[in-house]
């Protein structure tokens, strides 16, 4: 399932890999301070190659540290997290995947508009914020009740 | 370097009827800033007609800090429907007027003002770009002496520098070809500017300087990072009385040059070292300096004077200033100088 808040259309193979992470997830939930962390260090990534690092930097870990703070809330600790950036020419994607707990499975796959005007869905305020700043959102599920947030930045013109 | 998730301060001023609430802003739960929440409720209830939330230096927030934070303002909104909630955000942090405008856009009594887009009204006169080649003959004659003087405060090759309000970005450049930085970081408030300093650098092929967007309060650069810092023609030194007090009218302080021992000093600095030094009409050709001092007058008494609305009368006299000291720069036994201060100062580790 995809659930597009201003989605950009890229053709997933033309994304190339910039950076990749991934954490044992019993360590990731073990500290809360590592979302801020691990946010702050893929947005500078992220920035890297934006006109303006700093602010672009700052501007896209706003949401990634939003998107890492509920992989912190909704993730087992089982298995891996994996934190990805992958790029094009149009866009910078920063990508969150994880194993929610199955007895969330309806209320992570009961996604439509109405649900998310009632605020239930766990990325319900995520959403929100993607909207509210104009960025591309994604969520993937597959049946390993695993969950896969994405986030399409556009590295020239997220921040004028 | 570590960084902390919350490490903000809050603060009500009673006078100016203002919650000004900065640094990162990250909790994990509503009940680490319990105590923020609580003086932000207590500071509203106790407001008058307008209250202002001030946000401009707030740089990181989390949703958990934001809608709580929402919740207090969209309450206090209701409690009192005619007064007014006025949150200022800083054009610096993209994200800020955005998120807040959500919240505006709920509540007829609560508005985003951001803060520094009409902060500047100096800046509209070094953006136009006839300005430019001024800017520039400016940099060639004061570049000879600052090559020779930088070295004595501390800058030599391979260091990390930031630049702040480096305007067009031509300082920046010759410091990038002259000491070859490590890293290079060039900050100023105009994009114009800005824009133009990143055409001129990769004509130049100097691509590694990075341009950034801010302010001389408001920079999204981490402390500590930097070898050498520097700022240079933003805090003006004039003598001219007549200047000091056109820059005063703009909230701009003249006199900063003599006064930047005591404000290093202040500031905690050591090792401070304050000179000067004399640009003058026999650096090079006259002319250049000439061409300089009539760009100043066209932009002081023919565009900021007349935008303060003095008379005609005292604008030609303070033309004639001008006139005379480019009369000078250009006569052939005249000497006409242009005073700039030095100094710097080291952050104590």
């Amino acid at each position: 399932m995809i659930m597009t808040g201003q989605h950009i259309s890229a053709k997933p193979g033309a994304l190339k890999n910039m950076a990749a992470l991934a954490l044992d997830v019993g360590l990731f939930i073990s500290e809360f301070r590592l979302c801020d962390t691990i946010a702050e260090y893929l947005a500078d990534l992220l920035a890297q190659s934006h006109e303006d690092p700093a602010r672009c930097a700052n501007f896209s870990s706003l949401l990634i540290n939003e998107i890492i703070e509920l992989a912190f809330r909704s993730a087992i600790p089982v298995g891996r997290i994996d934190f990805n950036l992958l790029r094009n020419e149009a866009l910078v994607r920063a990508s969150v995947a994880f194993s929610y707990d199955r007895n969330n499975r309806a209320a992570w796959s009961s996604f439509d508009r109405s649900a998310d005007s009632s605020g239930q869905h766990p990325a319900h305020h995520l959403m929100m914020l993607a909207q509210a700043i104009g960025v591309s959102l994604d969520i993937e599920i597959d049946g390993d009740d695993r969950v896969t947030l994405i986030a399409d930045f556009l590295p020239r013109e997220a921040v004028r | 370097m570590s960084r902390q998730t919350s490490s903000f301060s809050a603060e009500f001023n009673e006078i100016n009827q203002e919650i000004v609430l900065s640094g990162r802003m990250r909790p994990r739960s509503v009940q680490e800033i319990a105590s923020v929440i609580n003086m932000v409720r207590r500071s509203l209830a106790e407001s008058g007609s307008t209250a202002y939330v001030n946000v401009k230096r707030l740089t990181h927030m989390n949703m958990t800090a934001f809608r709580c934070l929402a919740e207090v303002l969209k309450s206090a909104c209701e409690q009192k429907p005619q007064r007014m909630i006025v949150v200022v955000t800083s054009s610096v942090i993209a994200w800020s007027a955005p998120l807040f405008q959500t919240l505006a856009s709920t509540q007829p009594n609560l508005s985003v003002e951001i803060y520094d887009s009409a902060f500047y009204p100096e800046q509209t006169f070094v953006e136009d770009e006839s300005f430019i080649p001024i800017l520039r003959t400016q940099t060639k004659m004061t570049w000879r002496h600052e090559r020779e003087i930088l070295p004595r405060h501390g800058l030599r090759d391979g260091l990390t520098i930031a630049d702040i309000c480096c305007g067009i970005g031509d300082f920046a450049t010759l410091i990038k070809r002259q000491f070859n930085p490590t890293r290079l970081v060039a900050l100023d408030h105009s994009k114009k500017s800005l824009e133009y300093a990143r055409r001129v650098a990769a004509e130049f092929g100097l691509n590694s300087i990075e341009y950034t967007y801010g302010d001389a309060s408001q920079m999204l650069l981490a402390d500590n990072q930097f070898d050498f810092v520097t700022c240079r023609h933003s805090l003006q030194i004039w003598t001219y009385e007549q200047v000091a007090k056109l820059f005063s009218h703009f909230d701009m302080d003249v006199e900063m040059g003599p006064k930047s021992r005591r404000l290093l000093n202040d500031a905690g600095f050591d090792a401070i070292k304050v000179e000067s030094f004399m640009v003058t009409n026999l650096d090079g050709d006259p002319q250049d300096f000439a061409d300089v001092i009539e760009a100043w007058e066209t932009v002081y008494a023919g565009q900021m004077a007349v935008r303060r609305g003095d008379t005609p009368d005292f604008i030609r006299r303070f033309r004639q200033g001008f006139k005379d000291h480019v009369l000078a720069a250009l006569h052939p036994k005249g000497y006409a100088g242009w005073p700039i201060w030095a100094a710097s100062g080291r952050k104590p580790y």
